[in-house]
């Protein structure tokens, strides 16, 4: 099969297709969700369609070992390799390991500085510059200040990929914005291109699209996390 | 003399290289009274050790082979298990692990979880084995308790709960604070045997009452009881044991102790811990699986004596008392006279010696039940059987992984070729992972296993302790082949030359399919092949996987599916079906894309940071793939997939490029997919030499 059709087939370009084509090289986009609804799952299938095509990714982590972020991506893989009945997997699988690279750094050192350090050097000895830059997790919205974001939003440009991070929703007495958005990632609007929603409806999760670029109305987004792969997939 | 099960700790000692494990050990053996005198490793005695009891080990100062002893400490009986520290040799370390109901973790205090920790901590946690940390070497300069336990908690996600302080640090460590006791220990005595406890010394005091409460914290999540106790202000030293051992069997908590062996510092407050946390056998869950008719059931073992005996033999050594078999009992009761089966051979064993084991002295017994570990002399089995009393029972088998390098050896006259037989029948029993083989073309025996040292080292076994004179070739690689897309195939097997013809024809489809294996799936309806066909179909298959059509390589990952044929009343047989089996497969396969396939070792790199880009460039020549970076506090590990094939002298490179500052561990990871040049010579070789093999 040709490799245009096969991501042509992935519900991916549904998602894609809503937040107008994408999130855009320099731009930052956030998936907010409750604890354990599927956060990582939805950014680490983003990060394999964009490995199947070829593109760089940069995956960074401050909670979970190596092993445990590539077991997860491996496990995703064989579960959209079903889904768009891949050929060749074994070969594809080499592609996706070697396009991407899993950055884990210990909680209390993680700084931007060190992170714009590494993703230099990786740059320079390994000739690895991302496409697409997953932070899951990272930075803690709570916490975060207002320079750091501006640093993300900065590191996205200067890098000219797509960053994705990740903030968890709590599951009462949180403020929201007339979009729905929490206030404490609300605050940083500027900075983040696209904000999608994860939301648990019993057996499955609903992605929701709350900010599209600088776009007034925000699509109506028929896709939900497959509750057994937590792939995508259409409703 | 009956023992009470509970009494019993199967435990081993599990250690990145330099860490003290084997000092650790002589120090228990040493306080338990089992020795009377102590030596170190690399010893100016000479005598080395009791535990490595191998001459080369001596010579290297590590332990290759796990030996088992056993010890008596505070009314409990220890078997301590011997594990390697050496990764190449993991296959030991997991068998080992396979019979411990618990295991001590040692640490280095000023090295701290090194990359070795982690490939071993990963084999325990398959395991499942509840364990304890030892943070060693507090004398040493440099050394840091407290950032080791937050290496535990942090790299290797252990919820690590200390029960000790140090009593002073590096030249000033003289003991420990004891959190539970909230007593401070003080180790006097020429080999510190004698335990003085006094009160914490006041610049102490607060931090140990900072920790205790962290300790408290993290052991009532296991006992109400001690929840309850807290709040009343009523704790005592026994309810707090009680609820760190739930928790540590749980595997929920790792408590930490510390000290130094070397400087006989804080040994025998381990020992209290191992017999006071760590589970007895009847809290551990061993399954087994038994054949009753033609039906396999899984069960749990009893643990009981009274029960049928069940026994796991682990380990088979040839020392000087003969060969010796160590089994773990795990129902049932053992007794000197008796007769047993083995559960694979079907062949029967008599009990003739039965004993008990310390390093390489004995002591006799005559009987040992569930739960225990003993050795048995002279009976004839390979390391990984199962005992019983005449019941079908296999212990639900040990990972074994597939051996990925292999090296041809060549005795230098008939004498060494008469021992060489001998040494590679005595490994082939003691190690799953070693394998021998005869080169078809060249006639050279070839040696297999799961990496360059593993093999250097029964090498110089071969050597030296058979005295063969050998010569060994270069490592090569063991390459697979597979296919990578569907093709249905449609086969006739036919011939007519006088008497009885032969016929079969076999329709259906081979597909690539993950994993190792081979599938066979039969899909034949209405009787097109006869049901007594079927099998030769499979047989057929089967035959042509030792040697793939495409570069000669064992072909995995593909599944067969049989869905129809065509059959002659009279010429139809075993023979012809096979044969149409192979001739569709030789017809078949080629068409689906085969590739061949190299084995790839998931590396791990450990340094000081400003190393990083010295071991990335060594990686990524190697045609590394580049997993990830692991950055901590002047550390950085880097993971990566490296085909083994990149990895000889691996060890030489990484030592000049990073000033011998930075390891590696290196484990088998899976086959993938070579590189087009790689594939070409191959195929290019088999063409010629089948080829060759025509004229």
């Amino acid at each position: 099969m040709p490799q245009k059709e096969l991501w042509e087939r992935s519900p991916l370009r549904v998602f894609e297709r809503a937040v107008g084509g994408g999130l855009g090289p320099g731009h930052v986009g956030i998936v907010l969700a409750r604890a354990g609804v599927g956060k990582t799952a939805f950014l680490i299938g983003l990060a394999l369609d964009a490995l199947l095509r070829g593109r760089k990714v940069l995956h960074i982590s401050t909670q979970e070992s190596v092993e445990t972020v590539r077991r997860f991506y491996d496990q995703l893989f064989k579960a959209m390799a079903e889904q768009l009945q891949i050929e060749d997997r074994a070969q594809r699988h080499l592609d996706v390991e070697r396009n991407r690279h899993i950055l884990v750094y210990n909680r209390k050192l993680f700084s931007l500085e060190k992170l714009e350090q590494s993703v230099g050097f990786l740059n320079q000895a390994a000739h690895f510059s991302p496409s697409l830059v997953i932070m899951d997790g990272t930075p803690r919205f709570e916490q975060t200040e207002t320079w750091e974001m501006e640093g993300v939003a900065r590191l996205a440009r200067e890098w000219e990929a797509e960053v994705w991070t990740s903030s968890l929703v709590h599951r009462e007495g949180q403020q929201c914005d007339g979009r729905g958005i929490p206030l404490a990632v609300a605050r940083f609007d500027r900075w983040l291109a696209v904000v999608a929603l994860l939301e648990s409806r019993g057996d499955h999760v609903r992605v929701r699209i709350l900010k599209d670029h600088d776009r007034p109305e925000v699509a109506d987004l028929r896709l939900e996390l497959d509750p057994s792969t937590l792939l995508l997939r259409w409703q | 003399m009956p023992r009470d099960i509970h009494k019993i700790r199967n435990i081993g000692i599990s250690a990145h290289i330099d860490s003290g494990k084997t000092t650790l050990t002589e120090r228990i053996l040493y306080y338990t009274k089992r020795i009377h005198a102590m030596h170190e490793v690399r010893g100016k005695d000479g005598v080395g050790a009791v535990m490595d009891h191998m001459e080369l080990e001596r010579e290297r100062g590590i332990t290759i082979q796990s030996a088992a002893t056993y010890c008596e400490w505070d009314g409990h009986h220890i078997n301590l298990i011997d594990t390697p520290g050496h990764v190449d040799f993991t296959i030991e370390v997991e068998r080992a692990l396979r019979v411990l109901d618990g295991a001590v973790l040692v640490l280095c205090a000023v090295a701290g979880v090194q990359s070795q920790s982690i490939t071993v901590d990963r084999q325990m946690r398959r395991y499942n084995v509840p364990r304890v940390a030892f943070v060693n070497k507090c004398d040493r300069s440099g050394a840091n308790p407290m950032r080791v336990a937050e290496q535990l908690r942090e790299k290797l996600k252990h919820n690590a709960i200390m029960v000790q302080i140090p009593l002073g640090l590096e030249a000033a460590h003289e003991g420990v604070v004891d959190l539970i006791r909230m007593r401070a220990c003080r180790f006097r005595g020429e080999h510190g045997e004698q335990l003085v406890w006094e009160e914490i010394p006041g610049p102490l005091r607060h931090e140990a009452e900072a920790r205790r409460e962290v300790l408290l914290d993290a052991a009532s999540m296991h006992s109400d009881e001690l929840t309850e106790a807290i709040l009343e202000g009523r704790v005592t030293e026994e309810l707090i044991w009680a609820a760190l051992r739930r928790g540590t069997v749980a595997r929920e908590i790792t408590p930490v102790f510390m000290g130094s062996a070397y400087k006989n510092r804080g040994v025998q407050l381990l020992l209290d811990g191992v017999v006071r946390l760590l589970p007895d056998p009847t809290e551990v869950q061993n399954e087994a699986r038994e054949v009753r008719g033609d039906q396999e059931i899984t069960f749990v073992l009893s643990n009981s004596p009274a029960d049928p005996v069940v026994a796991h033999a682990f380990k088979l050594e040839d020392g000087a008392y003969g060969q010796l078999t160590y089994l773990r009992l795990y129902q049932g009761r053992l007794v000197k006279g008796e007769t047993l089966q083995n559960s694979r051979t079907g062949k029967k064993v008599k009990v003739g010696r039965l004993a008990r084991m310390h390093a390489s002295q004995m002591e006799d017994i005559i009987e040992a039940e569930a739960g225990d570990i003993v050795a048995l002399f002279g009976i004839d089995c390979a390391s990984g059987d199962t005992f019983t009393g005449g019941q079908r029972i296999a212990l639900t088998s040990m990972h074994v992984p597939e051996p990925v390098v292999s090296l041809a050896v060549q005795a230098a006259d008939a004498k060494s070729e008469n021992n060489l037989a001998k040494a590679l029948s005595r490994f082939t029993k003691e190690d799953p992972t070693f394998r021998v083989e005869t080169d078809l073309e060249t006639n050279d025996t070839l040696i297999k296993g799961m990496g360059e040292l593993h093999l250097e080292v029964y090498l110089e076994r071969i050597r030296r302790e058979f005295h063969a004179q050998v010569t060994a070739g270069q490592p090569k690689v063991a390459y697979r082949e597979s296919m990578t897309r569907a093709v249905d195939f449609d086969y006739t097997h036919k011939k007519q030359t006088g008497g009885s013809g032969q016929y079969g024809r076999v329709v259906g489809r081979l597909e690539p399919v993950e994993g190792e294996g081979f599938e066979f799936v039969n899909k034949v309806i209405g009787g097109t092949i006869p049901t007594e066909f079927i099998s030769s179909c499979e047989k057929g298959f089967r035959a042509m996987l030792q040697r793939g059509p495409y570069v000669g390589f064992p072909v995995q990952g593909v599944r067969a599916i049989l869905e129809d044929g065509a059959f002659h009343a009279v010429d139809s047989s075993d023979m012809a079906f096979q044969a149409a089996a192979r001739g569709a497969f030789r017809q078949a396969y080629p068409q689906g894309r085969p590739v061949v396939l190299e084995p790839v070792m998931l590396v791990s790199v450990e340094g000081p940071s400003e190393f990083q880009g010295e071991i990335m460039g060594t990686l990524l020549q190697r045609r590394g793939i580049i997993v990830g970076t692991t950055e901590d506090e002047g550390f950085v590990r880097i993971d990566a997939d490296v085909p083994l094939s990149d990895m000889f002298g691996y060890a030489t490179v990484l030592r000049s490029a990073t000033q011998g500052k930075a390891e590696f561990t290196m484990e088998f990871a899976r086959y993938a997919p070579a590189p087009a040049d790689v594939s070409a010579e191959l195929e290019k070789r088999w063409a010629e030499r089948r080829a060759a093999g025509e004229h």
